[in-house]
């Protein structure tokens, strides 16, 4: 296939690169869901501590290592079911 | 840039637990699934990045699923506009008749061919990688690579010229020899 020089410089400009941001959240993704896991596993085992957790995620994450981000909040509370 | 491993190797990687491959899958990938959101799909910057977090999210815990390791550009490809669709489903904002449409396939046609030029842009000597994204891709001026590179500034645009011509042998012919582009 042939190509010319403008439509390669156009094709290069359509891939940006995505904020910086949001590529390191989702590199970070297997911790995220590690830490969940055994978050989600301590309150599984306790009634009591599941009632602290989900009484304060923020802070139960940030206690596993977590940072509380929007999305690591909206995925332990699917989790864990509240 | 992301090295020279297959997508089938990556993704052989990532469901071995490598860390290492899951960052560098992420980051091959990162710029497709972000350019469908917002040109396929038009969305905006807090959609796109809840779209952007779930396919990743939906690539992680579907990559032991995949049945073929080197399908997984079209497979993320699929997942990123089932992804957008129901985004804009639970908005509201587009008819659930419209939902069909709510892509703009030319721009998508455009997306998948921009990716093979970036993947081929990656098999270029790293300083034209560099330059060539610095200017297309990240909009800056010759005078910003110019310092970024330690590179005159009078030199940029005949570096990108000669840059342009060596990816349009690549994307030509990708067995093209690598040289470094000087001068």
């Amino acid at each position: 296939m042939s190509y010319d020089i403008e439509q390669l410089a156009r094709l290069l400009s359509i891939l940006p690169p995505a904020p910086t941001g949001w590529v390191e959240a989702a590199q970070t993704l297997p911790q995220l869901r590690a830490g969940i896991d055994h978050l989600v596993a301590r309150a599984g085992e306790d009634a009591e501590l599941r009632a602290r957790i989900v009484a304060n995620l923020e802070s139960a994450l940030a206690e596993s290592g977590i940072a509380p981000t929007p999305h690591a909040l909206a995925e332990a509370r699917r989790r864990l079911g509240t | 840039m992301t090295g020279a491993a297959t997508d089938e190797q990556l993704v052989a990687r990532c469901r071995a637990g490598d860390g290492e491959a899951w960052n560098a899958l992420v980051e091959r990938f990162s710029r497709f699934v972000f350019a469908i959101c917002v040109r396929g799909f038009r969305l905006g910057r807090e959609d796109a990045e809840d779209v952007f977090q779930d396919v990743f999210a939906k690539t992680y815990e579907g990559l032991h699923k995949l049945r073929d390791d080197a399908a997984v550009r079209p497979w993320i490809a699929q997942l990123t506009r089932r992804c957008c669709i129901d985004r804009l489903r639970a908005t509201r904002e587009t008819p659930e008749a419209e939902l069909d449409e709510a892509a703009d396939e030319e721009a998508l046609a455009d997306v998948e061919l921009a990716l093979d030029v970036h993947q081929a842009l990656e098999r270029l000597p790293e300083n034209c990688q560099e330059i060539l994204d610095r200017f297309f891709a990240r909009d800056e001026s010759y005078r910003s690579i110019g310092e970024a590179l330690g590179l005159p500034a009078g030199t940029i645009a005949s570096r990108i010229s000669r840059c342009l011509d060596k990816l349009k042998a690549q994307m030509e012919d990708p067995a093209s020899v690598e040289r470094p582009v000087d001068g």
